[in-house]
């Protein structure tokens, strides 16, 4: 089930509040869990049993992991686990992938399983690594409540496109967790502000990227105009719903971590990196990078680690060549960046922006393109030495028609929104009338995005395949 | 006010929107049949171990909640005022309205269709026309968007490259243009759909062309029935409506219309008014689809007979040639297959028009 779909909004999750609400305290998980079911099958009815499986999985062992802590056979514990954990992603995502790399090496015709990609696994499966791994290193006690651990995988409003939440990091609110006024508040504006980033201004973007996809004529302009979109696009569809997810956490009571701070506005690829997909990258640092020995190591072996992780990074993201080269492609600047360029980038605000925008902008052709080909294709138009018109008639049309949001998306991406909001609520009356404004303002944003769901009959959210 | 206040109207404001429209959706009885996008709605599905198994009942739920949202058609005009007035897009799903007239952003120019339509034509001549003393005759109805996209600078398709590949291949007709003769006041304001009272002079230059002679003088009337047309249930914002005019004379008061539609010979009628005052008015003028019906003029100073291979354009063209032929034979071969003419129509000396819109010829996947 979509967040942004007529089911959700107005079917599934005034139930679940009710629910939620009208349930004793010792229960709500429960009501949670069963939802999160509910959800799951709504979109996947035979893949309920894999993750349920992969529950399994982790509570067994994180139990034994606990148990034997100290002993040899609690990392042989962790081992299994993991492997178990990896060996379900491997096989539902990266299966066919290594199939057809064999066969292309080898000559050979092996079959492909052509397994339909479980949704969220991705997400869920780092998830139980997150907490084994945490019983294992005692940052976590071990889960008892069979509920709550599947209750932490499987919680709906983060289980198929993150944020990836630590289990560290909410073992408590499992237990307990708090509902006030403000926390309710504060989900509401989330929820529907990510939801009108995705429905009003991803989902134009991706019309426009579609559109790009689709035609054979291509331009310079059309190119650039390709790869600002859908990099806008990605960032509106997953932040959005990201914001989504944390809105509708507070809804009950828990506090996900961010997972976005507009990394358009950095001045380096290691600052975007810390501002795009910072529970993944989080994730990469705690439980890759740190245990392969991060920077304590000799500079060659650092490299390496850096490579490792982005390598992983790229390939977490899909399995084709193209989200490996995009992984690696980042790591290759990272490492410019911390042997030299970081302190030649503090130089220049705007150079350093222009770097970072040109930067990504490629990145995101590579991370979108069907194949490696197209990629380069898009590129090299985009770079002028394609043998093609700078625009044409119909690509004028487009920049036309699409503008405004393509600036409303630009604007969107930076902080100016918020510190004009901000800047305003200082003014004399700037409280009363934004306290008065914002409640008209986050009605309008849900009336419009509803309008764009009925008028729609098809909505995918880019990160599902992930 | 303080925060609390604030949190607390947020919340309050947010929870009566989505309990009442939830509470809405639950409650509200599902309509059958959207008058504004004239389509059948989406019903409950059925639920069944198998539908939920694969997901069907999950996924026609979700255009079960679509269809049967509250205020659906009010939502959808909110969409597209938001689209063309909010975000200045130049069309909302294809549509744009511009100075009071809605067009449609046919575009691109689809070859395969072209190549399709032209195959089709090709399968009638081989078969029934080749053979025989027929003048043929081609022309091509430009649609509403010919006209405006020009003036709004809008995408539209390459017509003289959709009309040269027609002529190519099509050149055992004799081609003629009317794209000259029409203008965007030509057409409903509200419809794809050419308006009858402007398009005497269409009817005259296409009975010029074939060598008839038309002499009706016209009485024009109009329907008592504000007409929404197609794009205006499709774009969903509040326009003024069209009033449909149609015309009668001595001679068509006495012609006889025959239609086959339901495999036998049924007595018609050339402006349906059961049908004008119904679901799509247009559709008052020869009954809207039919495969196959003829107009048959007893007053006529000629022999001469017409077979006029059409779409929906024809239906308000056809009678205003009624006067220049003893019968006209209408067919439409969305509705009926062209291996089946023979056993309806005797193929002889008539003459023979394929008088097609632009937008059923990039869009020919009907035609069989």
């Amino acid at each position: 089930m979509l967040f942004s779909s007529i089911t959700f909004l107005y079917y599934f999750l005034p139930c679940v509040l009710i629910f939620y609400l009208i349930s004793p305290k010792k229960l709500r998980n429960t009501v949670l869990l069963i939802s999160s079911l509910v959800f799951y099958a709504w979109g996947e009815p035979g893949y309920v049993l894999l993750m349920a499986a992969g529950i399994m999985n982790g509570y067994i062992s994180g139990m034994l992991t606990e148990k034997f802590r100290g002993r040899a056979a609690s990392k042989a514990v962790l081992a299994v686990s993991s492997a178990v954990s990896i060996g379900m992603l491997a096989y539902f995502k990266y299966a066919d992938f290594f199939i057809e790399n064999f066969n292309a090496a080898t000559g050979l015709s092996v079959p492909l399983l052509k397994i339909a990609l479980p949704v969220g696994i991705s997400f869920y499966t780092f998830q139980i690594l997150s907490y084994v791994i945490d019983v294992y290193r005692g940052e976590a006690k071990a889960q008892r409540n069979p509920i709550n651990l599947a209750c932490y995988v499987s919680l709906f409003p983060q289980l198929i496109a993150g944020p990836i939440v630590r289990y560290s990091d909410i073992a408590q609110q499992l237990e307990q967790r708090t509902h006030t006024s403000e926390k309710t508040a504060e989900g509401i504006r989330r929820f529907i502000l990510g939801l009108a980033k995705k429905v009003l201004i991803a989902n134009a973007l991706g019309e426009l990227c579609g559109i790009y996809s689709e035609s054979d004529e291509k331009s310079i302009v059309f190119s650039w105009m390709y790869a600002a979109a859908y990099s806008l696009q990605v960032y509106f569809d997953f932040s959005g719903y990201s914001d989504m997810a944390i809105g509708l956490g507070k809804l009950f009571g828990f506090d996900f971590m961010e997972n976005f701070n507009y990394p358009y506005i950095s001045k380096s690829i290691t600052e975007f990196w810390r501002r795009w997909h910072i529970s993944l990258g989080t994730w990469f640092r705690d439980y890759v990078y740190i245990p392969l020995g991060g920077n304590r190591v000799s500079k060659l072996r650092w490299l390496g680690n850096i490579f490792v992780v982005w390598l992983l990074t790229g390939f977490w993201h899909g399995a084709a060549w193209n989200f490996i080269i995009w992984g690696l492609y980042f790591a290759v600047f990272l490492v410019i960046e911390k042997l030299f360029l970081l302190e030649y980038l503090k130089k220049s605000k705007i150079l350093s922006h222009i770097y970072v925008l040109f930067a990504v902008i490629i990145s995101f052709v590579i991370f979108g393109a069907s194949d490696i080909n197209s990629a380069a294709e898009c590129i090299r138009d985009m770079l002028g030495f394609g043998d093609i018109p700078l625009i044409s008639a119909e690509q004028s049309y487009y920049l036309r028609s699409f503008g405004i949001i393509l600036i409303i998306a630009v604007i969107g991406a930076t902080e100016f929104p918020k510190k004009l909001v901000s800047g305003f609520e200082k003014t004399r009356y700037g409280k009363t009338v934004t306290a008065i404004a914002e409640p008209v303002f986050l009605g309008m944003l849900l009336l419009v995005s509803t309008a764009y769901l009925v008028d729609g009959s098809f909505n995918p959210f880019l990160y599902f395949r992930f | 006010m303080n925060g609390k206040n604030r949190n607390i109207i947020v919340i309050a404001v947010m929870a009566v929107l989505l309990f009442g429209m939830s509470l809405w959706s639950w409650m509200k009885g599902a309509d059958e049949y959207s008058e504004s996008e004239r389509r059948i709605l989406a019903d409950f599905p059925g639920i069944t171990a198998d539908s939920v198994e694969s997901g069907a009942f999950m996924q026609d739920f979700e255009s079960y909640a679509m269809d049967q949202f509250p205020l659906r058609d009010k939502f959808r005009g909110l969409k597209s005022f938001s689209e063309l007035s909010v975000f200045r897009k130049l069309d909302n799903n294809g549509l744009y309205p511009e100075d009071g007239y809605i067009s449609k952003t046919e575009y691109p120019l689809n070859e395969e269709m072209l190549d399709y339509a032209a195959e089709r034509f090709r399968y009638i001549y081989d078969n029934y026309l080749s053979d025989k003393d027929m003048n043929i005759y081609f022309s091509i109805v430009p649609d509403k968007n010919y006209y405006t996209a020009p003036e709004t600078e809008r995408l539209s398709l390459d017509y003289s490259a959709m009309i040269e590949k027609m002529r190519e291949k099509t050149e055992y007709m004799a081609y003629i243009d009317i794209t000259e003769l029409l203008e965007k006041e030509d057409y409903y304001r509200t419809d794809t759909h050419w308006r009858q009272e402007k398009i005497i002079d269409i009817a005259e230059k296409l009975a010029s062309e074939m060598g008839a002679v038309l002499e009706s003088e016209y009485t024009v009337n109009e329907l008592d029935n504000p007409f929404y047309g197609v794009y205006c249930g499709q774009l969903a914002l509040l326009v003024e409506p069209d009033t449909i005019r149609y015309l009668t004379s001595e001679t068509l008061e006495q012609c006889r219309v025959t239609s086959w539609s339901t495999g036998t010979e049924e007595e018609s009628v050339l402006y349906n008014m059961e049908k004008a005052f119904g679901k799509d008015p247009y559709e008052m003028f020869l009954s809207g689809s039919e495969p196959l019906l003829t107009i048959e003029n007893p007053n006529a100073d000629t022999e001469r007979e017409l077979i006029i291979f059409r779409d929906s354009f024809a239906s308000s063209l056809a009678p205003l040639l009624a006067d220049g032929y003893s019968k006209i034979t209408l067919v439409d071969i969305r509705y009926v297959r062209s291996s089946m003419l023979g056993n309806f129509i005797e193929f002889g000396n008539q003459d023979v028009l394929f008088l097609y819109s632009t937008l059923l010829l990039n869009n020919s996947m009907a035609m069989k």
